[in-house]
């Protein structure tokens, strides 16, 4: 947990709080994000979807502070993540991340690429060890802790990024297209993976995709279109639209 | 796992360009082992040779050449006047080509100077006295030109007998011909000269005296010096030279060898950009990852080193059974050298990957993200 964050949600429970986010990139050419305002509740499980390069990977980069909005503010937990001194801390302590290409490192096992988040924490070696292949466990994958991310196949590889981005017990998960690079059935297994962990751990899932089918799945989704949300509300009600 | 497995295997993911540029670090460090070793070594030996003579001081005049100019040998006279002094034994020291050896110490003394005592005959015996046209020949000069007792040597245009084999105590004496002077100054043509004389001072001389004495010997003879015998050899403009090239050498090396590894590491930056941007994204600080960078240049130093000085003396070992080099010096591979070499290696692994960590610093995590 990052000791300068407070870990309390605010009384209101929100978690996230957007007002007229912006991200511009090349000098402005490029307008990522026009002017978002949102909240995210503590616990929620909310997608985001829209089509390619409408913005929602930008938007996954401001609230995992692994950008700075160009205006607007963003607040987490009521302090405003492009103020905050470090965002290391945040990252390594508030939010964990799972990628749409897994994002493994090669040259490490299963069970140490899980303790790689765990560097920044206060654990001693022993503890990051056994807290690895506890994570494994709950994704099912603690017989292939020694194994190489080549010699996993891609849903494997997946559950142990989850297994990763859950090192630290962060309040968020934010994923990325997390079945983007599966087949159906390990999108299956991703999913409900995902979603029992955010029901056990009740932490809050963000979950950017651009298939209606997964955003349908969560209680509440994010439409966005050329920087802008153009609809946020209960999936159920969300709208068609091209990817 | 630990933070050193980490850096580890980092340096693992390539074992080819890890290895080759362990390899290069590791030829610039044996070249300052072996190019420094034997220039100290060249200086230890010489220092080694005079005090096995149990000489204090040496009157010399160290020009360009390797061997002192010659003077007037009438000097030594009135030098071994001077108070203070115990004893002198004028020498003529030459290097040169003596049949199938293409450089050899001659070394003519004073018939029954103290430069001779120290001589103890292995086989053979020594020369009846200043008038026999005979040599002794050092343990190891014996060895480099296949000589014992009851053979010829040709020294120029001379044939000498060699009488004996002596062990001289120290590698320049057993590397050495050694024979009277008279014979020695007849053959080079030298009649009346010598270039070196080795003193003794009276024992329970002080400090002053000992100053006092040299000043008075600069006085009587102005073209030569007395030092003390130990830094004879660095006042040789040669030894200098040989020395001042040793370390540029070593110093060029060395710079090849801070490009390879900053070559290396800059590769592995770039390459593992977007890995670095994932650690980032993880939580890792910038600091942890341009520790990580610094440590394993650092290491590839360390190892670089370590491989270097095992070159480095394996090199030397060879060098010193040239037949060059062999019998006249014994290269000085002290610890702190080695040790000292392996802290250069480290040094620049680490001054190396300051420019690659810096540059691993300014990466964004948001990298992650794409790809």
């Amino acid at each position: 947990m990052n000791p300068a964050v407070s870990t309390h949600p605010t009384d209101s429970g929100v978690l996230y709080e957007a007002r007229d986010l912006t991200k511009k990139y090349d000098d402005g050419q490029v307008h990522a994000l026009r002017g978002l305002d949102f909240t995210i509740r503590s616990g929620e499980c909310l997608s985001i979807i829209g089509p390619s390069g409408c913005g929602k990977t930008t938007l996954l980069q401001m609230l995992g502070a692994l950008d700075r909005p160009s205006g607007g503010t963003l607040n987490y937990r009521g302090e405003s993540l492009s103020d905050h001194r470090d965002a290391s801390a945040y990252r390594a302590g508030e939010v964990g991340f799972v990628f749409q290409s897994f994002h493994l490192l090669p040259t490490f096992t299963a069970a140490e690429n899980v303790q790689l988040p765990m560097f920044e924490s206060t654990r001693p070696g022993d503890e990051r060890r056994e807290r690895a292949v506890e994570l494994l466990d709950a994704v099912g994958l603690a017989h292939r802790k020694d194994q190489f991310p080549s010699k996993l196949s891609g849903g494997e590889r997946q559950r142990v990024a989850i297994a990763r981005s859950l090192a630290n017990g962060p309040s968020v998960l934010l994923a990325d297209e997390p079945t983007g690079n599966l087949d159906s059935e390990n999108t299956g297994i991703i999913l409900e993976l995902l979603f029992r962990l955010h029901q056990e751990q009740k932490m809050t899932l963000v979950l950017i995709t651009h298939d209606m089918g997964i955003a349908r799945r969560t209680p509440r989704a994010v439409q966005m279109k050329d920087g802008r949300i153009v609809f946020d509300g209960k999936s159920a009600d969300l709208p068609a639209f091209n990817s | 796992m630990n933070f050193l497995t980490v850096v580890i295997r980092g340096l693992m993911r390539r074992p080819v360009r890890t290895g080759l540029t362990l390899l290069g670090i590791s030829i610039g460090i044996a070249a300052v082992v072996a190019l420094v070793g034997i220039s100290r070594g060249f200086e230890t030996s010489w220092a080694s040779g005079m005090k096995t003579r149990g000489t204090d001081i040496v009157v010399s005049s160290m020009g360009n050449a390797l061997t002192p100019k010659p003077f007037d040998a009438a000097v030594q006279k009135r030098i071994a006047a001077l108070p203070n002094v115990a004893a002198t034994c004028g020498l003529l020291v030459e290097l040169m080509g003596v049949e199938s050896s293409d450089m050899m110490i001659v070394s003519a003394r004073d018939w029954g100077g103290f430069s001779w005592k120290n001589l103890k005959i292995i086989a053979g015996r020594m020369p009846h006295d200043g008038a026999e046209k005979a040599v002794v020949l050092g343990k190891t000069a014996a060895e480099i030109l296949k000589k014992k007792p009851g053979d010829k040597l040709q020294l120029e245009n001379d044939e000498l007998d060699v009488v004996g084999i002596v062990d001289g105590g120290a590698v320049v004496e057993d590397g050495s011909i050694i024979l009277a002077l008279e014979q020695l100054q007849e053959i080079s043509g030298t009649q009346g000269k010598i270039n070196i004389i080795d003193l003794r001072v009276t024992p329970g001389s002080t400090e002053a005296e000992r100053t006092r004495l040299k000043q008075a010997i600069t006085e009587i003879i102005p073209e030569a010096r007395a030092v003390v015998a130990s830094e004879h050899i660095r006042n040789s403009q040669a030894y200098r030279m040989i020395n001042a090239m040793s370390w540029g050498t070593s110093l060029l090396a060395v710079l090849v060898g801070i490009l390879g590894v900053m070559n290396t590491m800059l590769m592995t930056v770039f390459e593992r950009k977007q890995e670095i941007c994932i650690l980032l994204a993880i939580g890792w600080k910038r600091r942890r990852i341009v520790n990580m960078i610094l440590l394993e240049s650092a290491l590839l130093g360390l190892f670089g080193g370590i491989v270097g000085v095992v070159i480095g003396i394996i090199g030397v070992k060879l060098l010193q059974a040239t037949p060059a080099i062999r019998g006249m010096l014994e290269p000085d591979l002290n610890i702190m050298l080695l040790l000292s070499s392996i802290g250069i290696a480290v040094v620049v692994g680490v001054l190396s990957g300051l420019y690659p960590a810096w540059r691993s610093s300014r990466l964004t995590p948001s990298l992650a993200l794409q790809g």
